[in-house]
């Protein structure tokens, strides 16, 4: 089993719903091994320039994605010059925020547990690039 | 004329092609987001302040570039699968290039499908197709160029750029609005709300209109005027491109058709769009070609959100009657070319995403259309084509066009009002009726003279502007109530976004007040606050649409643009005004009568006391919950200090909003219409002093609460004598009817007898009362029983065609989200013959676990 596949399987297991705190380090290791792996994953983001922060209220989380024409560097520190900032209560919370459906987006919200500040376009990017996963991990 | 219109049925033209509309499902069109980026790009419009002449000639390209769709050839059944169906509407032209479209507005919300562009196929609230070829376009060819572009970011910036001095990023109404539970702003999404004016282009044709702008334009100084005539002509030369191109495309069909019969409408359809709209309309037909090929156009330029089409009994009458007298026209085929008019009109949905369909679903495009009540000069308007109108609407059943009935008490015939209930009856929920004079002094305390209050029109769900003439966008802010009673109570803070943050200046802790009037002062020092911050931002985003999104095209079609030189966005139109609608009105009512009742009268508990069970949503004191439910005042009952307690609210909240004033020099207008925002308001907020428990739907409009007006003729009293120059945009009052007699009964005594109550019922509504000569300003039915109701929510498939008002506009109640059925079924249903209500139990959703039950 390669290291891929070991990855793999770390996300797949979080993109079910099997949430643990290293999910959003997972989310990003993913996506940035996808853009390694994937042309057609990396075009998603050639050209583009996003700068996102993800972090808890209490600020124990803190991690920063940046986006620069077909590369990622996460950071683990909050970047002052984000384009769009993701506040969020609990990993199961920023889970719930980006994949689930229907009453489960509601619940977010009636449970006010995500927090987005910023420019809400590039929350709608990061929204397609992380179901893109899915779809392409064939997991939908 | 038989008003009834019995032996006008419909034909196997209208059959056919309604059959095949209810099997379609929404698909998504790429077809208009599509030509706009690629003019953005090549011309370098993104980046800067874009002029009405730019727009122009975007407009005028993508006009003469988008496909022709003479008919259609197929559509997407349940399920995604592809259908073929033989089109044959006697009007050619698309809103967009599908057969039920779903236009995509960049510049506006259309960015929000971007994470669904692999799930909007298959999600499970009102899916739209997609094709994956279609979803990459969307995300690498349009959607990436609009991330800075659209009115919300825009907006965003800016609000950046104003509050620069209070920290960095500071865009503190903007947040307040992304808060979701105090207001909601429509900006983002639209002004549209409006009624274009359909006369110059049936009437004069728009080469008429190029030649009066083009002399305008010469007699300008002014370079911005010059600019505006200019970019005038540019969109009607594009609406005439794009009506040739159908004639054309009409032509080169015509040539391959064997059949006959289909060979000869193809010419037919090619002669009228060759002439129409450019010139002016000498047939009914003609006439609304006209009208439709301007709306494909309008929606071009303006979101598919509440544009409306107005009086068109009375703008069309001349040429109906004309062709009937003439022998060119009887009234089954009129009443077949309205009913594919009808299909026309409603071939588009409005893109709105998973989380806006959970919360507010269900809706269409609510495209209202106006007939009846009284002339200019107060004559009974009431003509031949409104029971025309009347009889395709109730043959077809449909969504949209939203049919709006205005009644002129003592000026338009008791026959008319009783044709009107028919038709409720038989629909099930159409039309709405609006008492003309009410309607009229409403909108004369703002300013309007007589003539132009009496030529009101109905747009959107129910608000009334002049038409043509006033450019208003009616739904400009969406208040939520509850929240200013939330900020009241809470000294500034708000349960849903926590109580360690402070929303809003503190006005008194609960211990601080010492009588009611303390807490009233408090609450609408807290109803100020809101007022003004939801109103800055509206402005902020009219700025926005000002600099970015001119209007040239219904600037075009408007009364006052042409003659002032100017947009409508930028104050063109002859009368302007934004309009405010009141989410919570019955709930804050009742709450603060039990406050009163309660805290300050009977003392029976200590205000902290009080709101400590409500915080605890009455678990522990369910003698307080029976107390607050069976014997607090309500309104709806003739209770002076219940019904009383709404006149206050209504009365603050205009003195709140007549002190402010828009971006265009126009003022604000209030209305009680609540759509589905009463049920998706409610899912956010927690319990509240009324008995109301969290997370329950609010009640609608300006509706009593539900189950607790045992009696129709207090409900409705109580609702009449609400003034109505505080109502100047319009109300939404929900009644249930049980439907004593159906579509389909044959027993004529009952039928009559049930009409002439149902008839009685409004006729009384709108009786001038005490304190209050106008009467009750609108009213809305269901009339469809109960048990069908629920055997819906079981089988939905089975009632495709179910029509429901929800608050304000009619929906198909199989598209509403649970909570939304859940508070139609439970609204109160009152039994015509007895004169009160049915007490049926609270619906329980089952397994939804958002269920209040």
């Amino acid at each position: 089993m390669g290291l891929d596949d070991l990855w793999s399987k770390a996300l797949k297991k979080q993109l079910l719903g099997e949430v643990t705190d290293e999910f959003l380090e997972t989310l990003l290791k993913g996506m940035d091994i996808m853009f390694f792996l994937s042309n057609d994953y990396r075009e998603n983001i050639e050209g583009f320039h996003g700068k996102y922060v993800f972090k808890t209220a209490d600020d124990t989380v803190k991690v920063s994605a940046i986006f620069d024409d077909g590369d990622l560097t996460v950071l683990e520190d909050e970047i002052s010059d984000w384009d769009a900032r993701i506040t969020f209560a609990s990993p199961k919370a920023l889970w719930s925020f980006l994949f689930s459906k229907n009453q489960d987006i509601l619940d977010s919200l009636l449970k006010n547990e995500v927090e987005v500040d910023g420019n809400l376009n590039y929350i709608y990017k990061f929204g397609f690039l992380a179901k893109d996963i899915i779809k392409r991990l064939h997991l939908a | 004329m038989d008003i009834y219109l019995k032996d006008c049925k419909l034909s196997e033209r209208t059959r056919g092609l309604k059959e095949a509309y209810f099997k379609a499902m929404p698909e998504t069109c790429l077809e208009r987001a599509r030509l706009i980026t690629t003019y953005s790009l090549e011309h370098g419009l993104f980046g800067k302040r874009i002029s009405i002449l730019d727009k122009a000639r975007m407009y005028r390209f993508a006009l003469a570039n988008r496909t022709p769709v003479v008919w259609h050839t197929g559509g997407y059944a349940k399920g995604m699968v592809p259908f073929k169906f033989t089109d044959t509407s006697l009007f050619a032209g698309s809103t967009t290039s599908r057969f039920k479209g779903v236009p995509l507005y960049p510049e506006f919300l259309a960015l929000t499908l971007w994470p669904e562009l692999w799930t909007i196929s298959k999600r499970s609230a009102n899916p739209f197709f997609l094709s994956e070829e279609d979803a990459k376009e969307l995300n690498f060819g349009i959607f990436p160029h609009w991330m800075e572009e659209n009115i919300t970011e825009l907006a965003r910036a800016r609000c950046y750029r104003e509050n620069a001095g209070a920290g960095d990023r500071c865009a503190p109404e903007m947040k307040l609005m992304e808060r979701l539970v105090f207001f909601l702003a429509s900006k983002p999404e639209c002004i549209s709300h409006t009624i274009p004016d359909f006369s110059k282009a049936i009437y004069n044709g728009l080469r008429a209109v190029i030649n009066e702008a083009k002399a305008r334009g010469e007699a300008a100084t002014d370079a911005s005027k010059k600019e505006f005539y200019q970019a005038i002509s540019e969109v009607m030369e594009g609406i005439i491109a794009y009506s040739k191109n159908l004639a054309q495309k009409a032509r080169e069909m015509a040539a391959g058709e064997t059949d006959q019969g289909r060979k000869a409408e193809l010419l037919e359809i090619a002669r009228i769009n060759e002439k129409i709209p450019e010139q002016r309309a000498e047939t009914f037909r003609e006439g609304l070609t006209a009208v439709w090929i301007c709306w494909t156009a309008i929606h071009l330029e303006n979101p598919n959100v509440g544009l409306s089409l107005g009086r068109l009994d009375q703008v069309l009458f001349d040429l109906y009657r004309k062709d009937v007298s003439s022998g060119k026209l009887t009234a089954d085929q009129a009443v077949e070319l309205l009913s594919c008019l009808w299909l026309k009109i409603g071939d588009h949905v409005p893109c709105i995403p998973e989380a806006g369909e959970q919360l507010f679903g269900g809706t269409g495009s609510n495209q209202a259309i106006t007939i009846g009540g009284v002339d200019k000069e107060g004559r009974d308007a009431v003509n031949d084509l409104t029971y025309v109108m009347l009889r395709a609407t109730e043959l077809m059943r449909l969504r949209d066009p939203n049919l709006n009935a205005r009644y002129y008490p003592g000026i338009n015939s008791k026959e008319y009002l009783k044709r009107l209930c028919d038709v409720n009856v038989t629909t099930g929920a159409t039309p709405a009726i609006h008492n003309d004079r009410a309607v009229i002094s409403a909108l004369m305390s703002k300013g309007e003279t007589l003539e132009e209050a009496r030529d009101y029109g109905v747009i959107g769900c129910v608000e009334p502007n002049s038409a043509g003439r006033t450019y208003g966008h009616t739904g400009a802010i969406l208040l939520n109530l509850t929240s200013v009673l939330e900020l009241t109570l809470y000294n500034g803070r708000h349960r849903h976004t926590g109580m360690d943050l402070r929303i809003s200046p503190p006005t008194g802790e609960l211990a601080d007040f010492k009588t009611f009037d303390e807490f009233t002062a408090a609450f609408g020092k807290q109803l100020n606050w809101l007022i003004g911050h939801a109103v800055n931002l509206n402005n902020i985003f009219g700025k926005i649409h000002q600099d970015f999104y001119p209007t040239p095209i219904l600037s075009a079609l408007f009364e006052g643009p042409m003659e002032k030189g100017m947009d409508v966005i930028q104050g063109g139109a002859t009368l302007n005004s934004s309009g405010a609608t009141i989410i919570g009105l019955a709930d804050v009512a009742d709450s603060l009568s039990a406050i009163k009742k309660i805290v300050f009268d009977e003392k029976k508990k200590t205000f902290p006391e009080l709101i400590s069970a409500v915080d605890n949503n009455f678990k522990d004191d369910l003698p307080l919950l029976v107390e607050l439910t069976t014997k607090a005042p309500k309104y709806g009952n003739e209770n002076k200090d219940a019904d009383g307690n709404v006149t206050w609210l209504l009365e603050t909240i205009n003195k709140a909003f007549d002190s402010k004033q828009n971006y265009r020099g126009g003022g604000y207008r209030v209305g009680y219409w609540t759509m589905t925002n009463h049920a998706g308001f409610g899912r956010l907020t927690e319990a509240l002093p009324s008995g109301r428990k969290s997370r329950e739907n609010f009640t609608s409009g300006i509706t009593p609460v539900s189950g607790v007006t045992p009696e129709l003729a207090k409900a409705l009293h109580s609702v009449a004598k609400q003034p109505a120059r505080y109502l100047s945009s319009g109300v939404a009052l929900n009644l249930k009817y049980t439907p004593e007699c159906g579509p389909d009964n044959k027993d004529e005594a009952l039928k009559d007898a049930m009409l002439g109550r149902f008839a009685a019922s409004v006729e009384g509504y709108f009786s001038g009362l005490d304190g209050n000569p106008d009467g009750g300003m609108e009213i809305q039915f269901n009339i469809t029983t109960h048990d069908t109701f629920i055997k819906a929510v079981k089988n939905p498939e089975d009632y495709p065609e179910l029509l429901v008002r929800v608050s304000g506009y009619t929906a198909y109640f199989k598209d509403l989200n649970p909570q939304m059925q859940k508070e139609i079924i439970d609204r109160t249903e009152y039994l015509l013959s007895t004169g009160s209500h049915i007490p049926y139990p609270p619906f329980d959703l089952g397994g939804d676990k958002n269920s209040p039950c």
